[in-house]
Formats: structure tokens, sequence, C-alpha cells
């Protein structure tokens, strides 16, 4: 399963180095993407952004997970349960939330799983 | 001899006066809005003599878990209860800076909000866990049968905790408890008014036969 880079939108594949010491754009926090949304369409997720909501989005993210603004390594945030469809703007998947527990899970090497899940949308027009 | 009894008075004067505080902890759970840091400020005042959270008519004005230690009730018998009080964030499934906008707020205030109305979110599902009991506000104007509601009452019932249901702002004409009875009857319903103390005395009473 790919990895995306929130700030600048590359891709990794799992055990990556990159994802292992984060992306050469400096950021150390990754969107975890399930294959059935990459087939979908990849670029609805966080390209329709521009640089200066990434940015936000980013923040905002690590503050409402509680990780630390500066990380020592890196984070992947697999978003089933918070869907931020801009900044200021999310939807919460409660009975996933419910059953998800602890929302970050500490795996081998550094490295942070982070389980709030799926999608990462854009808000789907209506 | 002498040093068991030497022991024991240095362990009377070290011992933490407040080492038998309670550790049973009430939450008070439920969407937005409903009323719950108006019933925590009831209860304090009630029995603290003072407030504990602050209270607003824009929804998540509580966004952090807010504990009161010490809370002791009486009854008509006499007989006393201790618990910690829990005042949690609005469970929601969206939040929208520009519901908050609406109610006056600027851009960056908004946005500010909707981001810690989220954590809140995440922090007061986190923190049922840690939960003896809990009351779950609901604002008794509202139809009951939401996704919020629904999914709180499951998971409580899913993990044992026992739970009283109160049905707030009972003193607008618009309230309507025995719909909230009817949408939860497994467990007990006080119809209440945290703001002017309508009918506390049940919900006490009711704290005292559901927290154990």
């Amino acid at each position: 399963m790919p990895h995306q880079c929130v700030r600048c939108n590359n891709f990794y594949e799992d055990g990556s180095q990159e994802i292992l010491k984060g992306c050469p754009c400096g950021a150390k926090l990754f969107f975890y993407i399930k294959k059935q949304q990459l087939d979908k369409s990849t670029k609805e997720f966080i390209t329709n952004f521009t640089d200066e909501e990434k940015q936000q989005i980013e923040h905002d993210i690590k503050e409402i997970l509680h990780v630390k603004e500066e990380l020592d390594n890196p984070v992947v945030l697999d978003l089933e349960s918070i869907r931020v469809l801009q900044p200021g703007k999310y939807e919460l998947d409660l009975v996933h939330l419910f059953k998800k527990d602890p929302l970050i899970i500490k795996l081998d090497e550094g490295k942070y799983m982070i389980d709030l899940p799926q999608a990462f949308k854009k808000e789907e027009k209506k | 001899m002498v040093k068991s009894l030497l022991r024991s008075i240095l362990q009377k004067l070290t011992a933490n006066p407040f080492s038998r505080k309670s550790h049973v902890k009430l939450g008070l759970y439920g969407p937005p809005n409903g009323g719950k840091s108006t019933l925590a400020n009831r209860i304090c005042t009630d029995w603290l003599g003072e407030e504990m959270s602050s209270v607003s008519h824009i929804a998540h004005e509580t966004r952090e878990i807010v504990i009161k230690e010490q809370v002791t009730i009486k009854n008509k018998r006499g007989k006393e209860l201790t618990f910690s009080l829990v005042d949690t964030p609005g469970i929601a499934t969206k939040i929208d800076y520009e519901e908050f906008l609406r109610k006056g707020l600027n851009k960056v205030e908004a946005k500010k909000r909707a981001k810690e109305a989220t954590k809140g979110v995440i922090d007061s599902i986190k923190w049922l866990d840690n939960m003896d009991s809990v009351v779950v506000v609901l604002d008794a104007t509202i139809d009951p049968y939401s996704q919020v509601n629904i999914t709180i009452i499951g998971n409580l019932q899913a993990r044992n905790i026992p739970v009283i249901i109160a049905a707030n702002k009972v003193d607008l004409r618009k309230a309507n408890t025995d719909l909230i009875n009817a949408a939860f009857p497994q467990y007990p319903v006080i119809g209440i008014s945290a703001k002017y103390g309508k009918n506390v005395e049940d919900f006490y009473e009711q704290i005292f036969k559901v927290v154990k």
C-alpha cells in the first residue's frame, strides 16, 4: 500500500526509507492510502488543496492527534474515522472511533501508526 | 514494639489527607449543546458552591475534558456519595467552522474552534473507558433518534457502563421526555432543567441508584 506525503504529495511504498526516515521534502507525516481509494482517484486526496491549506491541515492534524509539532519519527495517518474536508471542516465516523483504541499505536523502528482511518477526501459535490 | 509504634506514627504523619478520595468517575456525555456543562455547574453549585465549566449558546464550548474531584452529594436519608465529575466535549459527526461563523466568530476563531472541537470528540471517546458511570445529557427539545445518541448509548451498553439519561431543558415547551424514554427504554430517563434546577433532586436520587 502506498503512503502519500502530506506536504509534497509524493507516494512511497510500504517500508520505504522515506516512510521510515521522513520525506526528502522534510515532512514526516504521511497518509496511508488504501488500494481502492488509490484506484478511484489518487488526485482527489490532497492535491486540490493550496500549499497554505496543506500546511494548515498538517498542523491541525498533529494537534488533534496530540502529535508534537516537530516529529522525531515519521507518522502515518490511516484516516478512516476523520475526514478533513478542508481546514476547519471535519467529518467524524463515530462508529469507527468508538471501536478503535488506542488512536496512536507505536510500531517498531520508531514508526507510529495512527489508527484514525480512511479518507482524506475532497468534499463531495451535492 | 517501639519501632512499630514509631512507624505507625510516622505513617499517620505522612499520610496524604486526600488519600481517601473517591476514584469513582461520573462522566457527562452527549452531543454538543445538550447542557452537559450547565448540568456540571448545577451539580457543583449545589454541592460545592462553585461553578465548574463555562457555558455558551455556541456549540462546542467545552473542547477539553474538565474534571472536578471530590464531589460529595447527599440524599434525603443522609447517605453520602463521592465521585469525580468529568465534563466532556460534545460528540458530533460533523464539525464545520461555517456554523461558528454564523454565530459571530471570525474565520480564524471559527477554524480554531472546529479543530479543537474535533480533538475534543476524540478525547471524549478515549476517556470513555475511564468512566465508572455516565450521565448522557440530551436536549429534550430535539429528536433523540440521532446517530450520535445511538452510537454513544450503544457503546456504553456494550461496555457495561451504568447510564442515566438526563433529558435536559424541560423548562422549554418543546421538550419531550417521553420520546427519549421511548428511544432508550433500557436506561432511566430523568427530565430536568439544569439551568433552573428543575427536578434535580430526582436526578441526584438516581445517581445514588446507578453509581456504584
